[in-house]
């Protein structure tokens, strides 16, 4: 199908967001303020944030779940109101649920419906995701049997059954065993090689830093920073990692300034050296009889460039580490 | 908005509770065969009696407690959002769950409608077509039972869903009582008491049984008020529920 009109995959402007609190509601929680983005399209978007930080709040106010105070949104070209872009338009939602009284084939054939596919269409496509999410021989099994794993799994295919332009997924590496995460990783790089975008959310900060090709950071409801990883994490060398062998502990005390830990592994040593004092620390090693192995510049990571950023400052928000 | 009627419809045969309570039906339609020993020489009217009773509370009890869940349940689960994502406005979604739930109500109704014909030509009667007369307005009755419970079940929870919709059925069969309040307490005003009344779904306005079973003719014009009184009710409500369904927050 054609694609829909010119614009970005999705642009949010000044959009703002205060959930109604208390026993009256009469006070209210300002959970999104002056939020904008813009996802070009064909690109593996990750939106990060701590937990509560506003990320599934944007998800929902971007589909239309909850209403924004103020802003605009626009999806493939089209104006939020417009009905269209929900037809390129695939939604996997945070912890989803299903009909437990229906089977992984039906609950597809009827989100097929919903497209107004034909028949055909519906199994035909139905079968090849099922396969795609390594379902097939769960097909005809009733959801209430399912684990949340498999659940997670029918959620990427249920959100992909329209072929979308747009596929938009909430975290979804969450539930997902070793094996899923990494059929979901690959699922979501063959999406982008077919030309889809891909905007997820996720505090996993290893598949952001494996899968996007631009990474937003939201942070009490607040975007801190949109770019590439690169960018973002500014190429900083924070150190390079020396291996190096057959020297003794003694030599080690006698290196010139720079080293900043050192590790036995074995016969072999691995110091953290600043890149700056790196020249001197490698002459003297070598002047002491050792030999380097390695010299290898680590870069910051998403997760330093979090630790660093968010968890000091965010009081009550919790960052979760999961591999 | 098909789409979701038959997935509703499917939703609805395949729980339980539907199940169990269209057994209890059939046998309660059954027990008319037992009970027609002890009266004389009123088999047909007993048999007519329990079954279109059996019809009606069974009826009602399918569109109280399975219509409070149908949105309340995909909200709390969280099954609509995958569903509103799509093609599919909140509207369509509401109506489909209507006339998912409706459509299941008149495969029940036409099935139990079956069962008291044959119960009565086993029992050696003739009835005729004019037992029709009593059973289509129990039907539109049920119809109106679930835009109730669809509007309680957009508003709030399905536990609650189902105490409102009950005391507002409880509450529309016995309109007279409160017609009639004034009669008790002369103190409460007479335009709160015809507010009332009139605001209420009358139920009593779907029961015909009495006058099906002794023979009292129900003309075409009286099912043409009734159609009208229960089609624009239903409006009504189903209007408000959907308002109320589409300012919601699913937060």
């Amino acid at each position: 199908m054609a694609a829909l009109d010119q614009g970005p995959a999705l642009a949010i402007s000044g959009l703002d967001k205060q959930y109604p609190a208390g026993l009256l509601h009469r006070a209210r929680v300002p959970v999104l303020h002056d939020l904008s983005l813009v996802v070009p399209r064909g690109e593996i978007f990750g939106y990060l944030g701590p937990n509560g930080s506003g990320k599934t709040t944007t998800l929902k106010v971007v589909l239309g779940f909850v209403a924004a105070d103020r802003g605009s949104i626009t999806i493939l070209g089209r104006a939020h109101s417009d009905r269209a872009w929900r037809y390129r338009v695939g939604y996997l939602p945070e912890h989803p649920y299903f009909y437990d009284y229906l089977t992984a084939r039906e609950y597809l054939d009827y989100v097929g419906s919903l497209f107004g596919l034909s028949r055909h269409d519906r199994r035909e496509r139905a079968g090849r995701l099922l396969e795609k999410v390594g379902l097939q021989r769960s097909a005809d099994q009733a959801l209430r049997r399912f684990s949340k794993g498999m659940v997670q799994r029918l959620g990427i295919a249920q959100a992909l059954i329209n072929d979308p332009e747009l596929v938009i997924l909430d975290e979804p590496m969450s539930g997902l065993d070793p094996l899923g995460r990494r059929l979901v990783r690959d699922l979501i790089l063959s999406l982008k090689e077919a030309g889809k975008t891909v905007f997820f959310s996720t505090h996993i900060l290893s598949d952001a830093e494996v899968l996007c090709d631009r990474v937003g950071l939201i942070r009490g409801g607040r975007i801190l920073e949109v770019g590439g990883l690169d960018e973002i994490l500014s190429l900083d060398v924070s150190h390079v990692e020396v291996l190096v062998t057959g020297i003794d502990e003694a030599a080690l005390d006698r290196l010139p300034p720079g080293v900043r830990s050192r590790r036995s592994l074995g016969e072999r040593w691995r110091l953290d050296a600043d890149e700056t004092a790196l020249g001197r620390i490698v002459s003297a090693l070598e002047a002491a009889g050792g030999r380097v192995i390695s010299a290898n510049p680590v870069r910051q990571s998403l997760e330093d460039y979090f630790f660093k950023e968010m968890v000091p400052a965010g009081e009550g928000e919790r960052w979760t580490l999961e591999e | 908005m098909v789409a979701a009627a038959a997935n509703t419809y499917r939703e609805t045969v395949r729980e339980r509770v539907l199940l169990n309570l269209v057994f209890f039906a059939i046998l309660m339609t059954l027990s008319g065969l037992l009970l027609r020993e002890l009266s004389i020489r009123q088999d047909e009217k007993v048999i007519k009696d329990i079954g279109l009773a059996s019809m009606e509370l069974f009826g009602t009890l399918i569109a109280v407690f399975i219509g409070v869940g149908l949105v309340s349940k995909e909200i709390e689960r969280r099954s609509l959002y995958p569903l509103l994502a799509k093609p599919l406005g909140r509207g369509e979604f509401l109506l489909g769950k209507f006339f998912g739930l409706g459509f299941t109500l008149l495969v029940n109704t036409s099935v139990m409608t079956a069962g008291l014909y044959l119960t009565l030509f086993a029992t050696g009667s003739r009835p005729g077509p004019e037992l029709l007369g009593a059973v289509y307005p129990i039907l539109l009755g049920l119809l109106l039972v679930v835009a109730l419970a669809l509007f309680f079940s957009t508003v709030t929870s399905s536990t609650l869903a189902a105490v409102c919709t009950v005391a507002m059925v409880v509450a529309g069969r016995y309109s007279d009582v409160i017609r009639n309040m004034q009669q008790i307490s002369p103190e409460v005003p007479q335009w709160l008491v015809l507010g009332l009344y009139y605001a209420l779904p009358n139920f009593r306005n779907f029961d015909l049984k009495t006058r099906v079973v002794y023979g009292d003719p129900v003309s075409s014009a009286d099912l043409g008020w009734i159609t009208l009184y229960g089609v624009a009710y239903m409006g009504l409500v189903l209007g408000v529920a959907l308002r109320a369904f589409r300012s919601r927050e699913l937060t």
